[in-house]
């Protein structure tokens, strides 16, 4: 249902309930990743391969990184609107800020794949 | 008392100025507006709104030791010296504090601030039971003196686009009022990035409200509206087949 709501009939109401829900689920996984440390206490290297090995948790931490460069890349896009007038340089700085999220999340699969 | 006061005439100056006044005050001024018609009666070229002298009409709204409120409410016992005056940030300067509101109105006008209703006009008055006249409560009694709007980054940023907290609490003044008919069409109107979107609780507007009111809550509470109300109408989509068969 919410899925029907992040369409392009809805153009203004699409990009605040991204942001949004990805700050939900940015908290949850953060709320979620503190309790597990909590429960199983990991200390060494052993311990902390076994906390990260499973693939449910690399996932997981795969969409916390996604909903991450989402919600950052919403944010920038924003104030990119609000502070760059000069349409070029915009352009120019949202292809940078687009690569770099795109890099990031490259390098962090391949993080959490290389474990 | 020491002022700093914002000038600029735009016939006679070629760019703004503070222009310093130290004031021998009355016992009998309480207030920032009787400081400043005693500054007018040494520098009567010193422009300024005022009317009501209460809180109640909003003419004299402008910025005080950096922060938007009524000079007419505002005690001079609370203000540090010297006290810098200066016009509402982000609209057009007509001369000295006094600022071309008509952005503000156009963007009020915007969200049609009066009760659409098509049935019959009654005999009397449309009632409302006080459970729905309560939900009026923090939203009626705005002065639409610009203080929040003007203080607003995302006005800034955006003053021909972004409606304002002024506006949009004015747009749930008649979407939460139970007599009106055209919800869907307000909220409709509400729907592109810019228009309510561009609100990011920063809360400038809160801070500043000379009426202790809450546009924030009421943004809010639209945006929790449109949610409700598109998936109600998905809903009623989904269902019209079935009736038909």
């Amino acid at each position: 249902m919410l899925i029907q709501l992040l369409t392009d009939k809805y153009p203004g109401m699409r990009l605040w309930l991204s942001q949004r829900l990805t700050a939900v689920i940015m908290a949850s996984y953060v709320l979620f990743f503190v309790i597990m440390l909590i429960v199983q206490r990991p200390v060494g290297y052993e311990a902390w391969y076994t906390f990260v090995s499973p693939a449910w948790f690399r996932f997981a931490t795969l969409l916390f990184f996604v909903c991450l460069f989402s919600h950052a890349w919403l944010g920038v896009r924003d104030v990119l609107r609000d502070y760059i007038f000069n349409l070029n340089l915009r352009n120019y700085l949202q292809m940078l800020v687009d690569i770099l999220l795109v890099i990031y999340l490259a390098w962090v699969s391949v993080i959490l794949w290389n474990i | 008392m020491k002022f700093s006061v914002y000038r600029y005439n735009p016939d006679a100056d070629k760019k703004p100025y503070m222009q310093d006044y130290d004031i021998e005050l009355h016992e009998e001024d309480h207030m920032l507006l009787d400081a400043l018609i005693r500054i007018k009666e040494h520098d009567e070229t010193l422009s300024l709104r005022k009317s009501c002298r209460e809180g109640v009409c909003g003419s004299d709204a402008m910025n005080i030791n950096g922060k938007n409120g009524l000079a007419c409410i505002t005690k001079l016992v609370d203000l540090e010296e010297p006290v810098v005056l200066r016009p509402m940030p982000g609209l057009p300067v007509i001369r000295d504090l006094v600022v071309d509101m008509t952005q503000f109105f156009e963007h009020y006008n915007s969200v049609k601030p009066y009760l659409v209703n098509n049935d019959p006009l009654p005999e009397t008055e449309r009632l409302q039971s006080p459970e729905d006249r309560a939900k009026l409560d923090g939203l009626y009694e705005c002065i639409l003196c610009g203080a929040c709007t003007t203080s607003c980054p995302s006005f800034w940023w955006n003053p021909d686009k972004f409606v304002g907290p002024a506006g949009l609490m004015q747009a749930y003044r008649f979407i939460a009022d139970s007599r009106d008919q055209a919800e869907a069409e307000r909220l409709e109107n509400l729907e592109d990035p810019y228009r309510l979107y561009r609100c990011h609780n920063i809360m400038n507007c809160v801070e500043v409200c000379p009426k202790k009111l809450n546009p924030n809550a009421a943004i809010a509470k639209i945006k929790d509206l449109k949610i409700e109300r598109a998936r109600e109408r998905k809903i009623t989509k989904k269902e019209i087949p079935i009736k038909v068969l």
